[in-house]
């Protein structure tokens, strides 16, 4: 994201110019734009307008709206962010008040006003801006019969193909069978690979499963790459490394991460540092349970106490409709920050952020325990 | 220029070929060289002339000759690959050709003309748009053609009408039909009654009319989506009498074996000793597999490769799948089914033993061995595997505790392994009296299927050898009566089976080849072609056989490892979410709601995330309390609510105990065991 223009006062109103320009920024945008805010963009809307001869002509009209944001709502597979709103500016085509939907795309910059600029909000901008923090990481988990193709980036994880074949069991004769059926798989997993990872963009590929179908898939790619001269693969040869993961499902993803060989490789990313303090919040909660809480409740309990010594949120909590409880968030996180504690905001779109959204969406690691938490009610 | 040779109509053509006045070859009659056809009993001058004119190369000729034996009406619609042979226009094309000859003059010549003349006339019958479409009729084309048959060896002359039609209505079977000179001789020998001819094609055509138009209509529905009928309350099941025919005699029954163990516990080994001591191994593959693994310095292995024949599983020396042997004792026909121990393989494990009745548990009596399977740093695949089995619902266990030899067939050593994990066991569940314990040497075939020779094992033991145990394990309760359920272990295709085939164990009813099934979750229709077991064929199977079934009438893609076979009147529930009561394993990290995991049921496995713990539940007294808790820990029952991914066939614990039984497990390790005791069925 280019932040183009500025014009606004920390804690106060003003706005700000923004030209998303990768995938995850779209993201971003989404996180920034709250219902209530104002945002302007160029737009294209269909206008009727009635002709002389009596009938009704359309006419798609390329114009520059404003409006007032009601609801924002993000296609995670398009990538197409829609925001929907009352018009605020006057215009030849459109009135006043009448609704339009402002469909955000990359590299079409937009102005987004607020009454409000919290720290929250201006973190957000920054991150977003930050080019050094991108981690562009393809992750092929596979077990036999099914892979998925993932691609990590600064705050989404998408996936990006899903192959799924069954493949029998060792019978006897039907042996060739089994062998075929792999190699038909590993067949489609190459081609999804060639087809979704661009290495330009991404900085290494992982090959991840359980038992030997990383190496099996490894080797059977390198001949294929050998047999058929894909220069893409001979050249990133050493781009391409393996790792163990417990299965080939998406929640498996986590232990992927969280691999040595992995982690080296994404240490400063956000992904990285999510799947580390989920991991020390499980850890904590194993080792002394009253030391670890989650729930809004019981955080709050942990909060008044001053107990909180790490806090875990996901970023679905500030997106909430409800100005007021994402005012009481915001406040939280600052006073967590005001007392020494530290704060990870989760993105919901990678996995370990997915399944702290499972878990209410908010937990926090405690200076000490807090064993009567247990008793109350959640 | 086309000459039959093997045909019996070479000797009739040869005649026609001659120039000037030609001779009929059936009446004899000299006829002039500008008829085409006899003069009196209308037999074709000479077909060759036709071939040329039509162009047909000599591949038609070919064909013909492969096809003379039929007829063609048969020929041109039951060839599947014609696809111009509409079966439905010819009888619509009889009709105008009838009338065209109006009168039909009592005599064949006319016939011919219609026959002969069609080049010119190709009078193209209208398409009919409330037939079926030609792509329909390509789906029905079996089953029309199956009712057409019969019609058309009914009455021996239906095979005239249908070149007559043919040649009107399309060109590629009318070249068909002009080359034939087997027509020319039908022809002439009905030539005397024509008129009834006429008479008996018109009916017959009237008839097959009929079937077709019966035909189409019966398709219709059937072409629906809703082929899932309304589910009939599984209490309301009858089984039908052949279910239960032969229940009574005295054959011997199929016990579902599985071979469970902690990684290198010389599972395997044990299956390649065993058969081989039955004589299931013939000679010449034993001497291979001996060979072939001295080759690669593994000269251990040689009996394990009897087991692991995938080329990855032979050079890395373990088992990745479950392998399937079969064997005979004097109560049982056993299928053996030898799981992987490694630990990363145990979702494979579980997929594929399942299905198991009995266990045999194969323990490393070597010094270390034995302690990593029983897992001091982690959970050893010994513990792992037996608590499975257990959740599977297997009672008895046999423990065979394998590799005797390295310990000098030490007494001491075999009552330590078996009072460590004796107390293992029985904290799972399993009875004292139902755990029959083995010494024995899978290498030196020590008290496998014979009792032990080596003095050091037989001066003290004197129990069962391995095979006795086996032998005498409890039979398995089998429940005919209920409706078919048969859970899809594994999809395959082979020339034998035909292109769809499952494998998998009935787990209640009964199945017979040409009786109708229904493949959930996908809800399609598929008709049982061959039932087979250990390669040879059945009519029928019962619960608790393994089997593996051909299918016809459904495409692979509606056919999946996981899914269920089941009656067509009684369809599995499918579940997208489900209640479970869960007993929590020997876990560290506790289960907290939001928790992801895979999913396994039956053979079934599905990526699934806890949505909520509903309550925790005495140990002791299974009464839920009262307070929702904060997270589970290892040891602990309690009633959750999870979500799958996809779409799972289960069934309540309490209706089928084989489709009611779920695993969970996460980052690798099984953390949770437990039954269905909610199903939230999806509509489909």
């Amino acid at each position: 994201m280019k932040l183009v223009h500025r014009n606004l006062a920390r804690n106060g109103p003003g706005s700000a110019k923004l030209l998303p320009e990768e995938e995850d920024d779209l993201w971003h945008a989404y996180n920034l734009i709250a219902v209530g805010d104002s945002l302007q963009a160029v737009t294209v809307r269909k206008v009727l307008r009635d002709s002389a001869s009596g009938g009704r002509d359309a006419e798609r009209v390329k114009l520059k709206l404003e409006i007032v944001v009601e609801s924002v709502d993000y296609d995670k597979e398009g990538n197409v962010l829609r925001v929907r709103g009352k018009n605020i500016t006057e215009n030849d085509h459109v009135k006043i008040g009448q609704f339009h939907t402002l469909e955000l795309e990359l590299k079409r910059p937009f102005v987004l006003r607020k009454e409000y600029w919290d720290w929250l909000a201006l973190d957000t901008i920054q991150q977003a801006c930050d080019p050094t923090a991108s981690a562009d990481l393809a992750v092929i988990l596979m077990q036999e019969g099914l892979a998925h193709l993932f691609l990590i980036g600064r705050s989404i994880t998408a996936t990006r193909s899903r192959v799924e074949t069954s493949i029998p069991r060792k019978h006897g004769p039907a042996i060739a069978g089994y062998e075929s059926a792999l190699k038909k798989f590993f067949e489609h997993v190459l081609q999804a690979l060639l087809k979704h990872i661009d290495f330009e963009v991404v900085q290494c590929v992982v090959i991840a499963s359980p038992g030997f179908t990383k190496d099996q898939f490894r080797d059977y790619m390198h001949l294929e790459a050998a047999r058929r001269d894909l220069r893409v693969i001979i050249e990133n040869k050493s781009r391409i490394i393996l790792a163990h993961a417990p299965s080939g499902y998406k929640h498996s993803l986590k232990e992927v991460l969280d691999t040595p060989g992995v982690m080296s490789l994404i240490k400063d990313t956000k992904a990285a540092q999510e799947v580390q303090a989920l991991k020390e919040f499980f850890t904590m909660l194993t080792n002394d349970s009253a030391r670890a809480c989650y729930g809004p409740k019981h955080v709050e309990v942990a909060h008044e106490r001053l107990a909180i010594q790490t806090l875990l949120m996901t970023d679905t909590l500030f997106r909430n409709t409800d100005i007021a409880s994402r005012r009481k968030y915001v406040n939280l996180v600052e006073s967590v920050k005001k007392y020494g504690g530290t704060v990870h905001i989760f993105s919901s779109m990678h996995v370990s952020g997915d399944q702290l959204a499972q878990l209410t969406g908010i937990a926090a690691i405690l200076r000490f325990p807090l064993p009567d938490l247990e008793d109350i009610e959640m | 220029q086309f000459v039959p040779k093997t045909d019996n109509q070479s000797d009739l053509e040869g005649p026609h070929r001659n120039a000037g006045p030609w001779l009929c070859s059936i009446c004899s009659q000299q006829n002039d060289t500008s008829c085409m056809s006899c003069e009196v009993c209308g037999v074709l001058r000479d077909l060759s002339l036709y071939f040329n004119n039509t162009n047909e190369p000599e591949g038609g000729a070919k064909r013909r000759n492969k096809h003379s034996g039929v007829s063609v009406l048969a020929r041109s619609l039951f060839t599947p690959s014609s696809p111009k042979s509409k079966a439905i226009v010819f009888s619509d094309g009889f009709r105008g050709n009838k009338n065209a000859t109006g009168h039909m003059q009592a005599s064949l010549g006319t016939l011919h003309k219609t026959f002969m003349t069609h080049k010119q006339r190709h009078n193209i019958v209208p398409f009919k748009f409330d037939i079926p479409s030609p792509d329909d009729m390509v789906s029905i084309g079996l089953k029309s053609s199956r009712h057409l048959r019969k019609a058309d060896t009914s009455v021996p002359c239906v095979d005239i009408p249908g070149k007559m039609v043919m040649g009107d209505d399309d060109l590629v079977a009318e070249k068909d039909t002009s080359t034939d000179p087997s027509s020319s001789v039908k022809l002439d020998e009905l030539g005397g009654n024509s008129s009834s001819v006429a008479a008996n094609t018109r009916n017959e055509t009237l008839i097959l009319d009929n079937e077709l138009q019966h035909l189409s209509l019966e398709r219709k529905p059937k072409n629906s989506k809703a082929k899932i009928k309304k589910p009939v309350p599984v209490s309301q099941y009858k089984p039908e009498p052949w279910m239960l025919q032969g229940e009574d005699q005295e054959m011997p029954r199929q016990l579902n074996l599985a071979i469970v163990g902690h990684v290198d516990s010389g599972k395997s080994t044990l299956c390649g000793r065993l058969l081989h001591a039955l004589g299931r191994i013939s000679k010449k593959q034993m001497h291979k597999n001996e060979k072939e693994a001295k080759e690669k310095g593994k000269g251990s292995f040689a009996y394990a490769w009897a087991m692991d024949e995938s080329a990855d599983e032979r050079a890395r020396g373990i088992t990745m799948n479950v392998g399937v042997a079969y064997f005979d004792t004097k109560n049982y026909q056993v299928v053996m089914l030898d799981s992987p121990g490694h630990k990363d393989f145990v979702p494979n494990m579980i997929s594929g033993v399942t299905q198991a009745d009995a266990a045999v548990l194969v323990v490393d009596a070597s010094l270390g061995s034995f302690e990593s399977g029983m897992g001091v740093n982690g959970v050893g695949q010994t513990k792992e595997h037996s608590q499975l089995i257990r959740s599977f619902g297997v009672e008895n266990l046999i423990v065979a505790v394998n590799k005797m030899d390295s310990v000098e067939y030490s007494a001491e050593r075999f009552n330590y392994v078996k009072s460590q994990l004796g107390i293992f066991l029985r904290s799972c569940g399993y009875k004292e009296s139902a755990i029959t314990w083995v010494p024995l040497s899978a290498m030196e075939n020590e008290n496998l299927v014979t009792a032990a020779s080596d003095t050091r094992l037989s001066s003290w033991f004197h129990g069962t050898c391995l095979l006795e145990a086996i032998d005498s394990s409890a039979a398995p309760h089998r429940d005919v009566s209920k409706p078919l359920r048969l859970p899809i272990c594994d999809v395959i295709s082979s020339h034998v089976l035909g292109q769809v085939a499952v494998c998998g164990k009935v787990v209640c009813g009964a199945i017979r080849s040409d009786s109708k099934v229904l493949v959930m979750p996908s809800g399609e229709l598929a008709t049982v072609k061959i039932i087979e077991r250990d390669s040879s064929r059945l009519s029928s199977a019962r619960a608790g056989d393994n089997i593996a079934i051909g299918l016809q009438g459904i495409d692979p893609i509606h056919v999946m490892s996981g899914g269920v076979l089941c009656h067509p009147d009684y369809p599995v529930s499918v579940a997208s979410s489900l209640e479970l009561k869960i007993l929590v394993l020997d876990i560290t990290v506790p289960i907290l709601p939001g928790l992801q995991f895979e999913l396994h049921a039956h053979h079934a496995k599905v990526s699934a995330s806890l949505v909520r713990i509903v309550s925790l539940l005495d140990q002791k007294t299974g009464k839920a309390s009262a307070r929702k808790p904060r997270m589970l820990t290892a040891r602990q029952a309690a009633v959750v609510e999870v979500r799958l991914e996809r779409e799972v066939c289960v069934e309540e614990f309490g209706t089928l105990k084989a489709l009611g039984r779920a695993f969970l497990r996460s980052q690798g390790s099984t953390v949770a065991v437990g039954v269905v005791t909610r199903v939230v069925q999806v509509q489909g």
